[in-house]
């Protein structure tokens, strides 16, 4: 039961911002009124090294031992660079565009601000994209 | 026993202050690169976990507070973290130019 506890503190404790990368564009002030817009997507993220690894901390014996090995081939599996954990569509942010241009249909938008982040919780996460900027009236 | 305590101490402290660069981005540089302008907004956490990064948000409004009804050109974006010992600092520096009229 303790193991459980643990387990349910540690994801808890683990439910972190994550935040990858910034990019901060051009603003221009001088156009007109500034209306702000904040489009964001966002694609579940699955770690199964993570995943097995739990597996072998909640068991014991064999069992445990399968967990590890499936954890370390599994973590073999996904080595190399990358950002966030692994996600089953790499064409989540596609669409940010076509939601940009829903939140400002006129197109003349300045202060575009996109951001890579991550709320992890443990061995899932939501892997996202976030835009926000301003749109020009 | 407290001295040798002490100094491993300060060691982990001094050699634990270390910063890394995760991102960096760059837009087009005006010609004109007079009234260079700078805003930097970050966050503390405790063993990295962090709950929020809207401090972010507070740079790009920073920028805009320096440069009302101006435009602000060539913005060079960092996102940076320093480790200090059991705490972490996020930074996001963003420097640019703003051009008057």
């Amino acid at each position: 039961m303790r193991q459980y506890f643990a387990i349910a503190a540690f994801g808890l404790l683990t439910a972190c911002a994550r935040l990858d990368h910034v990019q901060i564009g051009e603003i221009d002030q001088s156009q007109g009124t500034l209306i702000p817009f904040n489009v964001q997507v966002s694609q579940f993220g699955f770690e199964a090294a993570a995943a097995a690894e739990l597996g072998r901390a909640v068991s014991k014996g064999r069992t445990a031992e399968q967990f590890q090995q499936l954890r370390d081939i599994l973590a073999l599996m996904n080595m190399g660079p990358r950002t966030g954990n692994p996600v089953y569509d790499d064409e989540y942010a596609n669409k940010v565009m076509d939601y940009i241009y829903a939140e400002c249909p006129t197109g003349k938008m300045t202060g575009l601000t996109s951001v890579r982040e991550a709320k992890a919780f443990g061995a899932v996460s939501g892997e996202i994209v976030r835009l926000s900027g301003y749109c020009i009236l | 026993m407290f001295k040798k305590l002490f100094v491993s101490i300060a060691t982990c402290l001094s050699l634990s202050a270390c910063v890394s660069l995760n991102s960096v981005s760059l837009t087009q540089i005006p010609v004109e690169r007079d009234n260079s302008i700078t805003a930097t907004s970050h966050s503390w956490n405790f063993l990295g976990i962090a709950f929020s990064n809207d401090f972010v948000d507070e740079a790009i409004l920073d920028l805009k507070s320096q440069c009302a009804e101006g435009k602000l050109e060539g913005i060079l974006t960092k996102h940076q973290t320093t480790a200090y010992f059991l705490v972490l600092k996020r930074e996001v520096i963003a420097t640019g130019y703003c051009q008057q009229g």
